[in-house]
């Protein structure tokens, strides 16, 4: 096998098209971790967005419409969290596996009840996203189709990073947000509300999420598949947990598992069993973290947890 | 849970669906008919099962993850002695039992030492390994294992008499006994000849853990661990091992019920991703916390959920509906308990709202050093 032909100008589209969904989750994931709320309902909430976007795309008949509906459904399922663990004070781990167990049964549910069909759904009548070139930019060798051959919601991930770095720490609301995540009594003494931020940080998630299986079923592929997030959601619990909930790193996170995904890819057409290309990401991510590990001997998220 | 049903009603309807047979339907697959009793025992046993690997591992304030791969290789090693180590047929079974209690606690112990070092904690290396060991057992089925005469992806069947035998199948004496003497609608011939011998595993384990929980050094100090683990090292506990030993209990009991699911009877052959779909794994570790990780909860909660799985699986296929209705009032009512027990582990805690406050505020200066 020649492994300088593994790396090509595709290899680097297919990386940013692997990343995209998976930055989109891990900045929602980010903004509750800093609020200090444990979300691992990503994985739900990303698939509750993709089957959004696909009805609202095809009831509609309009892309936009299905991006909307997409934003909308993980919205108000990211409710279920809020209400739960800021309101009635419950686990926020029992509310995330149980909304990741009900978001899998949802959709398959109304797969079945709207479409009548089990597993996967494609049809001319869903539209998908499309993509913008930048003129001039695109011609770059490598990185060019990569980076500005884009749909916007791919434009608007990356440009998330930055934007959510600058808010999370030079603006009076990313402070007051994280405040409420370090210390929340101290917040509250200097008449920050708590709660209303971690509505607002798990509403962000929703949002983002929302965008991250827009871009999943409308962008990636045009379709929906029973369970289609396969796992990207925890990817994205991971990334934020590996960056330590910083956006730039966390963007570092979503690429060394973007990497991973797409080189899988690639090796599955050097006649590697899907299984095992499969399972790359997992293993890549646990690799990356037991080098980084040096960072979660004080205070792991574990003690959170517990 | 009645707002549970309301809105599981809404859903039958949008299926286009009677809500009331609907539901007249799951209570009969579960709790109202011999075979719905039968069928809740039987998806009971890996449900208390998975619960019970799971409670031990949080009550010593392990976070194991990993459940579902520790059960799927477990039960793919089990197939693997089954199919391939000669032998007496009850001694192969009692070996496969052995062996895939093994590869599931080696493989939870993994992440546990991972902790120790580096220090990756054991909540996210313990999720991730359950990729590669669910993509790897779905590898080996797929291609080693398949049996190329089946349409099925699925293994050769098992060798004769390998299986965990029936409870009291029609064929033995116990089973004939019970046939001649009520008859054979009644509720415990039903049972027999459906439910097999890992039922008494699955209760003999849930009253081993009872007596470890409440009468062992070991019980104690995983106790006084989740309970606050610097107080139990400062009192001499040694954290990394019994963090390690947590792992592979919890594993072990884990890999033990995959190995009973896949080769217990009825089941003769192990089908691709068949440990899998029935998500025990998951939905075991919801009954876990629900209970508090008391095995007398993981008992009652474990036969519940059971039930709600049965029944609407029932409800699915008499009123020809999505199996995935099980999930939705499953997640339904885990959801709207979970509203209504309201933190309880914070709750056992703490009397008044005064220590609640401070706890909170010595949680917030901890996690400055984290952010």
């Amino acid at each position: 096998m020649d492994f300088a032909s593994l790396i090509d100008g595709a290899l680097v589209e297919s990386v940013v098209r692997a990343l995209i969904p998976i930055l989109l989750a891990a900045l929602g994931g980010l903004i509750c971790e800093r609020a200090g709320i444990f979300n691992i309902a990503l994985e739900g909430l990303l698939l509750i967005g993709a089957f959004g976007a696909v009805a609202g795309s095809y009831f509609s008949g309009s892309a936009f419409v299905g991006v909307v509906v997409a934003i909308a459904s993980s919205m108000a399922f990211s409710l279920i969290l809020s209400f739960g663990s800021i309101t009635r004070r419950a686990e926020p781990i029992v509310l995330g596996v149980a909304m990741n167990i009900l978001a899998v049964g949802i959709t398959s549910f109304l797969l079945v009840a709207l479409f009548d069909t089990q597993g996967v759904f494609n049809d001319p009548g869903i539209v998908g996203m499309q993509k913008i070139a930048i003129p001039g930019l695109v011609q770059i060798p490598w990185i060019g189709p990569a980076l500005f051959n884009l749909t916007l919601l791919g434009y608007l991930a990356l440009l998330l990073v930055p934007l959510i770095h600058i808010v999370l720490f030079h603006s009076p609301v990313g402070l007051r947000l994280r405040g409420v995540g370090e210390r929340p009594i101290a917040a509250q003494t200097l008449g920050v509300s708590p709660a209303k931020y971690q509505y607002l940080a798990l509403l962000a998630s929703g949002l983002l999420t929302g965008l991250a299986g827009a871009q999943l079923a409308l962008g990636n592929v045009v379709q929906f598949a029973e369970n289609m997030s396969a796992g990207r959601g925890w990817i994205a619990v991971v990334a934020v947990m590996l960056a330590r909930a910083n956006p730039v790193a966390t963007l570092g996170a979503a690429l060394l598992f973007g990497f991973a995904e797409a080189i899988g890819y690639r090796f599955q057409a050097y006649g590697l069993p899907a299984q095992i290309t499969e399972a790359a990401p997992y293993v890549v991510t646990l690799i990356a973290l037991l080098f980084a590990a040096k960072y979660f001997r004080r205070g792991t998220v574990t003690a959170e947890v517990t | 849970m009645v707002i549970a049903f309301v809105i599981g009603a809404v859903f039958i309807m949008i299926a286009g669906s009677d809500p009331i047979s609907g539901y007249q339907s799951m209570l009969r697959g579960s709790f109202g008919s011999g075979l719905g009793i039968a069928n809740t025992i039987q998806r009971a046993i890996p449900l208390v099962g998975m619960a019970l690997a799971i409670a031990v591992a949080f009550r010593a304030g392990v976070i194991n993850l990993g459940a579902e791969g520790q059960m799927i290789l477990g039960g793919l090693v089990g197939v693997l002695v089954v199919l391939y180590v000669p032998g007496p047929p009850l001694l192969v079974m009692a070996l496969a039992c052995v062996a895939g209690t093994a590869a599931g606690a080696l493989w939870a112990l993994i992440p546990a030492l991972f902790q120790s070092w580096p220090g990756v904690p054991v909540l996210i290396a313990s999720l991730l390994l359950n990729y590669p060991a669910r993509y790897f057992s779905s590898w080996m089925v797929r291609f080693p294992l398949k049996d190329p005469e089946s349409s099925m992806v699925a293994t050769d069947s098992f060798p004769a008499g390998t299986q965990i035998p029936l409870f009291a199948s029609p064929s033995s004496g116990l089973g004939q006994t019970l046939l001649n003497n009520l008859g054979k609608d009644n509720v415990l011939t039903i049972v027999g000849r459906t439910v097999n011998w890992s039922f008494a595993v699955v209760a003999l384990l849930v009253v081993a853990v009872m007596f470890m929980n409440a009468r062992t050094r070991f019980g104690f100090e995983s106790g006084m661990h989740g309970f606050n683990a610097n107080f139990a090292r400062y009192s001499g506990v040694h954290s990394g091992r019994l963090t390690a030993q947590t792992m592979l209990l919890s594993g072990g009991i884990a890999g033990l019920m995959g190995v009973m699911f896949a080769i217990g009877a009825p089941n003769n052959r192990l089908m691709d991703g068949q440990i899998l779909e029935t998500n025990y794994a998951w939905t075991g570790l919801l009954v876990a916390l629900l209970a508090l990780y008391r095995p007398s909860g993981v008992l009652i909660g474990g036969i519940f959920f059971a039930g709600i799985i049965a029944g609407s699986g029932a409800m699915g296929r008499d009123l020809s509906m999505s199996p995935q209705i099980a999930a939705v009032i499953q997640g339904i009512v885990i959801i709207l308990i979970a509203f209504r027990v309201q933190i309880p582990v914070r709750r056992r805690r703490t009397s008044s709202e005064v220590v609640e406050a401070r706890m909170e505020h010595d949680q917030a200066e901890e996690e400055v050093g984290r952010v």
